[in-house]
């Protein structure tokens, strides 16, 4: 029995020790210079390893086909936002490479077609989760400001990159129908879904404006100031500062802030308000962000205001709190607002759980999907679309 | 049956599991289970995490199953096996140290 102790407490004890040692170390296997993601200037490898695989997507048919379905099993949103992240981040990536540019285009134009074809064929509810049909839309006919906003900031970041005369009544009559929502609305809200706002869709149809009265000489600096000053009136939880993330038609709150939605949301916001914009990025980075181990990644729910995990959030494993979703949008908030640290080490983490898978020249990440790899790629991008109609050259 | 590398996993199987030989079979188990799964395509299955169903028809349930055991087993991978090899370093270190130690006595 002594000489049975004798060998298991040195042996316990070395993998105490052995763990003791690797388990901080485990990260510096997967770290990389935040620059491998986000490049200032250029394209990263990463980003450009991201488009290589998305692009793919759109060459060919069949593996689109199987990605597009496994995603609307869970939720046709994802299809549809699959197809605006990568248009969007096809923009900045065609300003970033201008070698690029022709092939970007050319998958920019293919995806918007494609989707207003779907859109006009089968209508909104294609692109939406099935409850959008259990009831009717308290403002008719009906709308989907998650639809028209994102479409019009398709068209609007496609002619960005080069005007096409084709796009530019489609991205003007999706944002005369926004404006006139709002002009409509004495909330200046307008649904997603049947009695369902979404600040996320808001600030996105606000990005669209923005970008539209740079490509088109309009201005509706007044109506973007009243959203901003009725959203820090109204939308704005008290205890943690952060903008909620959908409510009714009369303002209601229906879910607080969440990971999943803010970092986009702040990022959004910088078309329209730089500082308010930086504030709801803090906070979130506060709130929400956090690093063990040199991993970093981010909680779907800030402590003030606690919920569930669904479909947005993905599954959040317990006592850290980490959340899929929020994680895989904090790169769009820390690449936005340069917080390289905090890149970086969501980098680390990516590499680290994410699984990436890397085929001639592609990468894609296993436990991801098309829609969070145009989001990752869309992060790795992002800026020179912004820097544009920020400056505001007229083209 | 008495083919060599039968009576080698014969041996190693019978090996203490708290010892340097210990430690490192059991880092072999785990990076063999893990080129397993990996070479059989189950990283795709890991999509699961996000709540994407896997490729090909295999449902829910199947892509679910796939999709955790090669979570776990990568897992296993990159933190048990360098802890296990590292511990197997560190016994192997004390117990030359001890026998060094103790050789003049006897």
């Amino acid at each position: 029995m002594k000489s049975r102790l004798n060998q298991i407490v040195p042996g316990l004890a070395a993998l105490v020790l052995a763990l003791v040692f690797w388990l901080p170390c485990l990260h510096l296997l997967f770290a990389r210079p935040v620059t491998n993601f986000f490049a200032p200037a250029g394209v990263s490898p990463k980003a450009r390893a991201l488009a290589v695989r998305q692009m793919h997507l759109w060459t060919d048919p069949q593996l689109r086909q199987a990605e597009l379905v496994r995603m609307r099993v869970s939720n046709a949103e994802w299809d549809f936002m699959g197809r605006s992240y990568l248009v969007w981040s096809l923009a900045n990536l065609g300003l970033r490479d201008p070698a690029m540019k022709p092939a970007c285009l050319q998958t920019m134009d293919r995806i918007i077609d494609e989707t207003l074809q779907l859109e006009k064929q089968n209508g909104m509810d294609f692109f939406l989760m099935p409850y959008a049909q259990d009831r009717s839309y308290v403002v008719q006919p009906s709308r989907s400001l998650f639809l028209d906003g994102e479409i019009a900031f398709m068209l609007a970041s496609r002619r960005v990159l080069e005007e096409k005369s084709e796009y530019k009544p489609l991205l003007a009559e999706r944002i005369n129908l926004i404006i006139q929502g709002w002009q409509r609305s004495p909330q200046m809200a307008l649904e997603s879904y049947p009695d369902e706002c979404w600040t996320f869709d808001h600030v996105i149809a606000l990005a669209a404006i923005r970008t539209s009265d740079y490509l088109d000489g309009g201005d509706h600096t007044q109506l973007i100031h009243d959203w901003v000053t009725m959203a820090r009136q109204k939308l704005v939880d008290p205890v943690s500062g952060l903008l909620i993330s959908s409510y009714t038609l009369d303002d209601s709150p229906l879910i607080g802030p969440e990971g999943s939605s803010l970092w986009m949301i702040a990022h959004a916001l910088q078309w329209v308000d730089q500082d308010f914009a930086r504030d709801q990025y803090n906070r979130a980075r506060r709130e929400l962000g956090a690093t063990t181990l040199g991993f970093s990644y981010a909680r779907e729910w800030p402590d003030s205001w606690p919920g569930p995990a669904d479909i947005d959030s993905g599954p959040i494993i317990p006592g850290f709190k980490i959340s899929a979703g929020s994680s895989g949008m904090a790169f769009i908030g820390a690449s936005a607002f340069g917080d390289a640290p905090f890149l970086a080490m969501l980098n680390s983490t990516i590499d680290f759980s994410g699984f990436p898978s890397r085929k001639q020249g592609g990468l894609k990440y296993c436990a991801s999907n098309q829609v969070g790899d145009a989001a990752l790629l869309y992060a790795a991008t992002l800026g020179p679309v912004l820097q544009k109609v920020i400056a505001g050259h007229h083209p | 049956m008495n083919h060599p590398y039968l009576n080698l996993l014969r041996r190693l199987w019978r090996v203490e599991i708290f010892s340097p030989a210990g430690f490192v079979q059991r880092a072999l188990v785990i990076s063999a289970g893990f080129l397993l799964v990996h070479l059989a395509g189950w990283r795709e299955y890991t999509s699961v995490l996000n709540g994407t169903v896997g490729p090909d028809s295999t449902g829910w349930a199947g892509s679910t199953f796939f999709g955790v055991a090669y979570v776990l087993i990568y897992l296993a991978f990159v933190i048990l096996v360098p802890v296990l090899l590292l511990a197997a370093a560190l016994l192997a270190a004390w117990q030359r140290l001890i026998s060094t130690r103790c050789w003049p006595r006897k």
